[in-house]
């Protein structure tokens, strides 16, 4: 595939990374929170923009995606080597680190009412039972198949997420993080979702807004990120998908009676 | 597998080279600083990549990567203090921006498919996002006061 001989990809990626690092970090205050601006985020919206100019051909767009597998590489090995130092804080918090994974089911109790209220059948069921990432899309697949609505749902925020995942997250955490009075660690912690790009977002915003905290930021997100990678299937099969099917079900029959009482 | 590590080899290289460009502007890092901690990032992560192709456990490679360096940076391992300098040169945000930059245009070609999807799938999907942070972030919120540690 020769990855690296995509001199134009390559040249493309310098200037979007220098443009951005040039425009720096810019803070906006709304409300009670900061809403920061990253050099990140101009890259991502830079790269996106540029792809329906005649500078990126379809050729850089598709090497690109096995690009960022190898630079998200480069990431994880950075996390690894803040989680090390830090081993005892993390032993200290491994609890809530580990327990905090369960906090992945609150997706369902707030995104799954609201899909059924905008009118989705199972289609909810794919859609709000994870964050959507790569081992959901392959656990729906197993158990429903791609052309089903749960399959479709699956699907929407699997590119939902892959668009908007990582500006959305980087945003709303560098908000909520300065706003809500939970803990800059806790956020830390919540940071692993089990995608490295919203991972480094919303673990680089909290950074960002705390940098008295780096060290442990960094330490506590990659870990988390960690723990969720390795576990975060198993909670799906085991938990999620059943509890979200139940749930499910529980609505739609609550939404019959309504119907029914009604009609 | 020669052919393999031969071609991480070099892209990854291409990449720290630009990270090391956005190091330097965005962070005020001489390259030159940043350059043996980058050096150290590239090769754990070809062994980490390495591995997951030797070994037959159906394990991602980023959990090898992350165990290796992990491993290496522990106090009292050999050379951990070398290793924690080196790489502090390196910023973290660095290190995102080309990334985030290569997902944006790869990302272009996913655009028409997510203009089919439709506004209620951007409020879905925002939910889905809000819901796992803000979840995660309170239960951990709660045990670490439970412990007296925050």
């Amino acid at each position: 595939m020769n990855l690296w001989k995509d001199w134009r990809l390559h040249a493309i990626i310098l200037g979007i990374v220098i443009v951005a690092e040039l425009i720096g970090t810019h803070k906006i205050a709304i409300g009670g929170g900061v809403v920061l601006l990253l050099p990140m985020l101009y890259a991502i919206v830079i790269g996106l923009g540029l792809y329906f100019t005649p500078l990126v051909k379809e050729k850089q767009s598709k090497n690109a995606e096995n690009l960022v597998f190898l630079a998200v590489s480069l990431l994880i090995a950075k996390f690894g080597v803040t989680i090390g130092p830090s081993i005892n804080t993390i032993l200290e918090v491994g609890p809530a680190l580990i327990l905090q994974e369960l906090g992945h089911l609150a997706t369902l109790l707030i995104a799954l009412p609201v899909a059924i209220l905008l009118g989705m059948k199972r289609e909810s069921i794919g859609m709000t039972h994870s964050v959507g990432r790569e081992p959901n899309v392959a656990l729906i697949m197993d158990k429903f198949g791609l052309n089903s609505p749960e399959g479709r749902g699956v699907m929407s925020i699997y590119i939902f997420g892959t668009i908007f995942g990582a500006v959305f997250l980087g945003l709303i955490s560098g908000i909520l993080a300065t706003m809500l009075p939970i803990h800059p660690l806790s956020f830390a912690m919540a940071s692993g979702v089990g995608s490295g790009s919203m991972m480094a977002a919303a673990s680089g915003s909290l950074v960002s807004a705390f940098p008295h905290l780096e060290k442990d930021i960094l330490a506590l997100a990659g870990a988390s990120n960690l723990i969720s990678a390795a576990t975060g299937l198993y909670v799906s099969i085991f938990i999620a998908l059943p509890l979200t099917e139940k749930m499910y079900a529980f609505f739609m029959k609550l939404r019959n009676k309504k119907t029914k009482a009604e009609g | 597998m020669l052919r393999n590590i031969q071609e991480w080899t070099i892209v990854l290289a291409i990449i720290g080279l630009i990270t090391l460009v956005g190091n330097w502007i965005g962070y005020s890092v001489m390259p030159t600083q940043a350059m043996p901690g980058m050096i150290l990032l590239i090769v754990i992560s070809i062994a980490g990549l390495a591995l997951d192709k030797l070994l037959p456990f159906n394990i991602p490679a980023i959990a090898y990567i992350s165990l290796i360096a992990i491993t290496l940076s522990i106090p009292g391992v050999p050379g951990s203090e070398t290793v924690v300098k080196w790489t502090s040169e390196v910023n973290l945000l660095a290190i995102t921006t080309p990334i985030l930059a290569y997902a944006g245009i790869a990302i272009g070609r996913s655009w028409a498919d997510f203009a089919k999807l439709g506004w209620r799938s951007l409020i879905v999907g925002s939910l889905v996002l809000l819901g796992t942070y803000l979840g995660s972030a309170v239960i951990a919120e709660i045990i670490l006061r439970m412990q007296g540690i925050i």
